[in-house]
């Protein structure tokens, strides 16, 4: 006798409205994967700017060549100091042309005395052991260790960070709160599938991984979907900067490294199991209302 | 097949001083008391609205009493756990009035969803099932969806899914009301057969007098929510031409 091989799904498809819901779940990772890659952006840029500046310590010296030099032996003698040097009035030059223009410093004009130094990592409170230390040799001097500008730098790429993950955790529970409402029309509608199942001796579970197995491949799918849509906008973002040719403060960190591949291979991986999560939660508990 | 765990001096039903009440004044069923023994057929008969189908479904454990015991294989049904109702469910076959067979699923697969339900290997019962549905005279229709089948061939499929797992426990609710009397009588044959063979109990609610005539079971009549034994009633008279 003739018959089909395959046997039907126990839970029909049910297309228009699996659709709107890949779609929404799809639209929901994209935002999600997104604000992922911004908060860890967010964190490289901080890491890079105080990495960059953590142990550099810059002294002006107001006085004379000989202070100056003064100055750099003390520095040299200070414990934790790993180097210090002055600046030669070149040096000092590259730092001002940014603001002075690519013309040069006028001849005349008088430049700073600056030492460059370099504290040993961990040291702390170098800064103001060194103003002491100079201050006492009468030297008119002024520290600046960036621990005021770099801690401010932090606790704003930090504060960005946070909110791209406060995000990503209201996107999320929002694609929860979606599947759980989602497994719950399906739930209403296949009402008689699941009185039947439940009557013919189904256990919960097996009702229950029915919709557990639909929903897991939906937000895989669906995630995947998104991720793949918030590479492309990333790799769009970082052709357009590129292009722009200018240094923008936090846009060049946003690179596609092995960390954002993780973030966004996670993505379908995370949006899957929470809608699994979601719809077993709500099957369970309408079960729990049938006798 | 289900297990068989019942003592042998164990009602395979009882029902203990049940009521069911909605709302104040409105006694479905009313200090019902009754007990069916194993491995017998029993028919439920009574006016419409009388509650058949109320105490068919606190039999297949769809409905909980308001007050009494119903019992199953001598397991207070009161007391079960989740898994426990589950693993007790297998046991019984249901023939639902209104058939309830899943739209998107062939005679077959409907056929087959309480063995699927029991996680039994679609090879092991592809021959039983086919089987089955052939001699309920279905063995062109395996592919067809419930869609495409007349009211007796849906019928005739429900039937074939209450009982191709040998249950223990049959619970009928109007199976011949949409089959002609070649097909009724096919039917009843087929539950004499399960019930003498396998020792199933059941338990068939009809408004078909002709069914239980020929049956000769015991008879239960439930009327304004209480249950009166009978017996059965007497053979049709022969018509003779004068």
């Amino acid at each position: 006798m003739k018959m089909r091989s395959s046997v039907s799904p126990l839970l029909p498809r049910e297309d228009a409205r699996e659709a709107a819901l890949f779609f929404v779940v799809c639209a929901l990772c994209f935002l999600a994967a997104l604000s992922g890659l911004v908060a860890r952006s967010a964190y490289a840029a901080a890491d890079s700017w105080t990495d960059q500046v953590t142990g550099q310590i810059t002294i002006r010296v107001r006085g004379t060549d000989a202070d100056t030099s003064k100055a750099v032996e003390l520095v040299k003698q200070t414990s934790g100091i790993v180097s210090a040097s002055a600046l030669t009035r070149e040096e000092a030059e590259d730092l001002l042309r940014p603001w002075l223009g690519a013309s040069g410093v006028p001849a005349d004009l008088p430049l700073p005395h600056l030492i460059a130094a370099e504290a040993a990592p961990g040291v702390t409170g170098i800064g103001e052991a060194l103003t002491a230390k100079l201050s006492a040799a009468d030297l008119d001097v002024t520290v600046d260790d960036h621990v005021v500008w770099s801690t401010d730098v932090k606790r704003a790429t930090d504060s960005a960070g946070l909110v791209a993950l406060i995000a990503v955790g209201l996107l999320g529970a929002t694609a929860i709160a979606v599947i759980a409402f989602a497994t719950h029309a399906t739930l209403l509608a296949r009402r008689d599938m699941v009185e039947l199942l439940h009557l013919t001796g189904a256990k919960d579970s097996f009702i229950s991984s029915l919709f557990e197995h639909r929903f897991l491949m939906l937000g895989v799918q669906a995630g995947a979907l998104g991720a793949l849509l918030a590479f492309g906008a990333a790799a769009f973002i970082l052709f357009v900067v590129k292009q722009s040719d200018q240094n923008i403060w936090l846009l060049p960190q946003l690179s596609l490294s092995l960390a954002d591949g993780l973030i966004l291979g996670l993505a379908p991986l995370v949006a899957g199991v929470a809608a699994m999560f979601a719809a077993k939660v709500t099957v369970m508990r309408s079960l729990s209302d049938m006798l | 097949m289900a297990e068989r765990d019942q003592p042998l001096d164990e009602p395979a039903v009882r029902f203990d001083r049940v009521s069911l009440t909605y709302g104040p004044e409105a006694d479905v069923l009313a200090d019902v008391s009754l007990q069916l023994k194993p491995g017998s057929m029993t028919f439920l008969t009574g006016p419409s609205g009388a509650g058949k189908s109320t105490l068919l479904k606190m039999t297949y454990l769809a409905l909980r009493p308001s007050t009494g015991r119903v019992s199953l294989f001598g397991i207070d049904t009161g007391k079960l756990n989740r898994p426990t109702a589950a693993r007790l469910r297998r046991r019984i076959g249901v023939v639902f009035q209104e058939f309830r067979l899943l739209d998107h699923l062939t005679a077959y697969e409907n056929v087959a969803l309480p063995l699927r339900v029991a996680g039994d290997n679609e090879k092991r019962y592809r021959g039983d099932v086919i089987d089955l549905l052939k001699w309920v005279g279905l063995g062109d229709r395996l592919d067809a969806r419930p869609a495409t089948l007349s009211g007796g061939e849906k019928q005739r499929v429900a039937i074939a899914r209450a009982v191709v797992v040998k249950p223990d426990l049959i619970i009928a609710d109007e199976p011949t009301g949409n089959v002609d009397e070649e097909m009724g009588d096919r039917l009843l044959r087929l539950f004499r057969e399960l019930n003498k063979r396998l020792n199933t109990t059941l338990l068939i609610a009809t408004h078909d007098l002709n069914m239980v005539r020929k049956a000769k079971a015991d008879v239960l009549r439930l009327a304004d929510g209480m249950v009166v034994r009978q017996p059965a009633p007497p053979p049709e008279p022969k018509v003779t031409p004068a």
